[in-house]
């Protein structure tokens, strides 16, 4: 074979699109090394220093978490024959592999993020499913309580799991 | 009147620490999110937001506990090491053993994958 690959992911171009699998770019692969170490240098002593193969190896864990979770994500909307992987797979995934402790943070970040969107675009185009809630409760607690729901409806199902202590956000 | 400085506070210093409302690039998380299986048809706008906010505790879990490997040490740098330490030491980091423990091989083994298929 004249074309056999000397190393994966060089020297590949914009061209090289259609096989998905075997040559994926390496910023395809990655998430930017610069956000990486603005988050590591966060958690770290003012005193603290990263080495350069320490931030190569988070960034290679990110990307290895993210797939870790979409997988058992995945499996789980075929299992229930569901195209759509959405944000309540990725928390179920969460909670199934370990990582209930993330599921709190994240739906107060989902929250957040929501009200947000909701003030920046206005009433014009909000969130569908908190809209569906609003119309479909008279009730102003209830339409409040809505734009909560599509984070916890998971946690209904199967609250035996959810071990996370009930804490305020910090 | 409608309050959109405290929300835009609360995005700035609340949830990220800085000035974008999400510390990582979303379009990137949903190309990793693809590449990771080719069951991976579609993904909901909300899935990246997710990840980029879990990514983020991620980091900062995976780092604060390399830290401690670090200073159990005595030294001040991080190295891939304290990575791989942390990544033994701790139960749900079991998914990254085999990543931190021969990173260097990966190349040569997805090359002797492509060339056996």
């Amino acid at each position: 074979m004249s074309e056999a690959p000397a190393s994966p992911g060089g020297g590949s171009h914009e061209s090289g699109e259609h096989s998905p699998r075997s040559n994926i770019r390496e910023q395809d692969r990655f998430l930017p090394i610069a956000n990486i170490s603005r988050i590591m240098k966060k958690a770290l002593p003012a005193n603290g220093k990263i080495a350069k193969d320490a931030k190569e190896t988070v960034q290679e864990c990110v990307s290895e978490f993210i797939s870790f979770i979409t997988s058992e994500a995945s499996d789980k909307c075929q299992r229930e024959k569901r195209k759509t992987i959405n944000g309540d797979d990725l928390l179920w995934a969460m909670a199934t592999l370990g990582f209930e402790d993330y599921i709190d943070p994240l739906k107060i970040y989902l929250t957040r993020y929501r009200e947000m969107e909701g003030d920046t675009k206005g009433s014009a185009k909000g969130d569908t499913s908190a809209k569906k809630d609003v119309q479909q409760g008279s009730n102003p607690q209830l339409a409040h309580q809505g734009s909560f729901s599509q984070g916890v409806s998971y946690a209904n199902a199967q609250g035996q799991h959810m071990m996370v202590p009930m804490q305020g956000p910090e | 009147m409608r309050q959109a400085g405290a929300y835009s506070n609360l995005l700035c210093g609340g949830i990220s620490g800085r000035t974008g409302p999400h510390s990582l690039p979303l379009a990137r998380i949903k190309k990793i999110m693809k590449n990771s299986s080719e069951d991976v048809k579609m993904i909901s706008g909300v899935a990246p937001i997710v990840f980029s906010k879990a990514c983020e505790i991620f980091i900062e879990e995976l780092t604060r506990r390399s830290w401690i490997m670090a200073i159990d040490g005595k030294r001040r740098t991080l190295n891939k090491e304290d990575i791989a330490s942390a990544v033994i030491a701790t139960d749900i980091f079991d998914f990254l053993i085999t990543l931190v423990s021969n990173s260097d091989a990966t190349d040569d083994t997805t090359v002797i994958q492509m060339e056996t298929t």
